[in-house]
């Protein structure tokens, strides 16, 4: 009777035994992934900095301004050519 | 076999004599006892020693081996923190840090390296072969090749496989606006520490800490567990600063305008909100690129608006008129003689108006910019009086907005003042100020008679006002400096197509060596606009402008204009004037 249970434990040791392993090595891969997704994370910050930048660049008044007098030909406004309307008035 | 068969018995038999091996008398040693005692004792005596082993590493060093070991296969990983952003108030990056690479060398393990490679990593390094030659000639056993070298550039040195070299991660600035926006946003070194303007002044803010963590990792290098304690990195924190990069660019380019086309020295445009006390933009020229600063002198580098002090000239008369005003001397309708005759002698010393203009009121001392009306006003007025309404409006005072290099100009003790002195102050002379302090103190006039702090970062809160002058004094001041914009007044060229606008201009002689110059002057300009419900305020400094024009009203007051018609319609005012036609006279009034 002991002896049977001993062989009982026995076997439900090595059967904890063998999933820690299981699962250690598990955790690890999986510390692995996010290892690699928080990298990635870091990476699209990264490029969403760049992207802002390249924004600000490309959006720059001066090369609007330079764009727009040159390649569309357009000139300021002026009071002169401009109507305002007003609400509720005639 | 029949050796076999003899030794059947077990025993080892000698063949020849039939004597038993362990018996036989040859064989028989006889040694001492104790050499058998000593072996015993000395394998007892190893094995203690071994077992004494055992316990010293296991119990006595036990701490030792293992941070030994933990080093082995512990790795300690830097987590680095980036510098915040500077974005301006509508969340456009100013300022912006991107990792990049500095590139090290192993001097001599790089110099056993093929010519035809060094020539190919000369060129990507963008540097002439013989320097980077120059730089591996060096007792050392590092020595940085180029900093800040972006990650394409790597990418390609990486593919050259030269031994020796290697990189380091590290961060670069971006200033996308350039030198449009460089006099307020300023600029980092390479070491990613403020140097400038509002990098220096935010250093703390803007930089982050960096963190890290202790880790295992495997074979191919990635990380499998986080061990012991990890210090988490914070990133610094964004900067959203108050200035409108729209108006920005309308500021810069217009005063780039004006120096150009007056062949100024320098210039420099400031425009403030009326109501929330930020700064919308403030602009100098020369200027400089942040992202090229091979070379850079300090005129480019100076941020006029904050550094430079000069004697206002007449755009410190509103505030003599103001205090009159408000103590009950005067009325705007007050008539003074100016006298025909264009002078007036105080002491030993004569003021001159540039024209003579009879007896006029007070209204129109302002808007023809009389000194000799000014100086029996202020003649008349105790010289304390005069000191805090300018010490009120901020002159002679160390400004409070965190800004460095900010100076406070000069007032000079009222109990000093000579009647000759506080006449010359009354119209902006003997007195220095920035054209920061300038614009800020126009507040009084643009609010109704409260002065607040100004602020570059973007205000949530309005701010609250301290009370200088009453309300009804600051709108007749208003309408005052509505009518020194008009063509009759002092700057026609100020006005404004289709908005009604205020200001005064000022002109003063320039100080060499000592003595006020006669040909080189500092024009300026501080308007108010609209004037329907004062929203900005623009004040403008031409320095030491060599065209035929030197007045304020000359230089300052059509740049003026330009820039407020812009920076109306960039922020969508409605027009307050149904005036579009401009009349400029033909010889317009010079104020001195």
């Amino acid at each position: 009777m002991n002896v049977k249970i001993n062989l009982l434990l026995v076997a439900v040791l090595v059967g904890c035994a063998l999933l820690l392993v299981k699962t250690q090595y598990r955790a690890r891969h999986l510390f692995i992934d996010l290892e690699a997704n928080q990298q990635r994370a870091r990476q699209l910050d990264i490029d969403w900095a760049q992207l802002q930048l390249d924004q600000s660049t490309l959006g720059k008044n001066a090369r609007i301004e330079q764009i727009a007098r040159s390649d569309l030909n357009m000139t300021p406004l002026t009071p002169a050519r401009t109507q305002y309307l007003t609400k509720g008035a005639q | 076999m029949k050796r076999a068969g003899n030794g059947a018995s077990g025993a080892r038999v000698a063949a020849s004599k039939g004597v038993k091996f362990s018996t036989s008398p040859v064989l028989a040693v006889r040694l001492p006892i104790w050499r058998s005692r000593v072996v015993l004792f000395v394998l007892f005596a190893a094995f203690a020693a071994l077992a004494l082993r055992a316990l010293w590493l296991q119990a006595m060093s036990t701490q030792f081996l293992q941070q030994q070991g933990k080093n082995r296969y512990e790795r300690t990983i830097e987590l680095p923190a980036t510098r915040g952003k500077i974005m301006d108030r509508n969340g456009q990056v100013l300022a912006s840090s991107i990792p990049v690479k500095a590139v090290w060398a192993i001097p001599d393990d790089v110099l056993k390296s093929p010519p035809e490679k060094l020539a190919a990593l000369a060129k990507l390094l963008d540097m002439p072969e013989l320097e980077l030659r120059k730089k591996l000639d060096s007792d050392r056993t590092f020595v940085y090749l180029k900093r800040q070298v972006e990650m394409d550039v790597i990418e390609q040195i990486r593919k050259l496989d030269i031994d020796g070299l290697d990189t380091r991660k590290e961060y670069k600035r971006f200033y996308p606006q350039g030198e449009v926006m460089t006099h307020l946003v300023g600029f980092t070194n390479v070491e990613d520490v403020g140097q400038e303007s509002m990098e220096l002044a935010q250093q703390k803010t803007l930089v982050g800490t960096t963190g890290s963590r202790r880790v295992i990792k495997d074979r191919l290098g990635h990380i499998v567990e986080d061990v012991g304690l990890s210090k988490e990195p914070h990133d610094g924190r964004d900067l959203t600063l108050s200035v409108d990069s729209k108006l920005q660019y309308i500021a810069f380019s217009n005063i780039k305008a004006a120096v150009e086309k007056f062949h100024a020295k320098a210039g420099a445009a400031l425009v403030l909100d009326v109501h929330t006390g930020e700064v919308l933009a403030l602009a100098n020229y020369p200027t400089y690129n942040p992202n090229d600063r091979t070379v850079l002198t300090g005129e480019q580098l100076r941020n006029r608006v904050m550094t430079d002090t000069f004697e206002p000239g007449s755009t410190l008369k509103p505030f003599t008129v103001a205090l009159a005003l408000e103590s009950g001397r005067v009325t705007p309708a007050t008539l003074f003689d100016t006298t025909l005759s264009g002078r007036f002698v105080v002491g030993d010393h004569t003021i001159r108006d540039s024209h003579a203009h009879g007896v006029i009121n007070v209204s129109t001392i302002i808007q023809k910019s009389s000194n000799i009306g000014v100086s029996k006003m202020a003649l008349a007025m105790p010289s304390q009086e005069m000191w805090e309404i300018f010490t009120k409006a901020g002159f002679g005072q160390q400004p409070k907005f965190g800004f460095p290099g900010a100076v406070a100009g000069r007032v000079r003790p009222y109990k000093a003042w000579r009647p000759i002195e506080q006449a010359n102050m009354s119209f902006g002379h003997g007195i220095s100020v920035s054209l920061i302090q300038l614009a800020r103190s126009y507040m009084i006039f643009a609010r109704d008679g409260d002065i607040i702090p100004l602020s570059f970062q973007k205000v949530s809160e309005l701010p609250q006002g301290q009370q200088v002058i009453s309300a009804k004094t600051a709108r007749e001041i208003r309408a005052m400096l509505e009518s020194v914009v008009s063509p009759e007044g002092t700057a026609a060229q100020a006005q404004v197509a289709g908005y009604r606008v205020g200001g005064k201009t000022g002109t003063a002689q320039k100080l060499i060596n000592g003595r006020y110059s006669n040909s080189r002057y500092v024009g300026s300009f501080v308007g108010i606009a609209p004037m329907s419900n004062p929203r900005f305020i623009i004040a403008v400094m031409v320095d030491d402008p060599s065209s035929a024009v030197h007045t304020g009203g000359g230089v300052a007051a059509p740049t003026f204009a330009a820039l407020a018609a812009s920076a109306l319609r960039a922020a969508n005012v409605a027009p307050d004037s149904s005036v579009t036609d401009i009349i400029i006279p033909e010889h317009p009034l010079e104020d001195m």
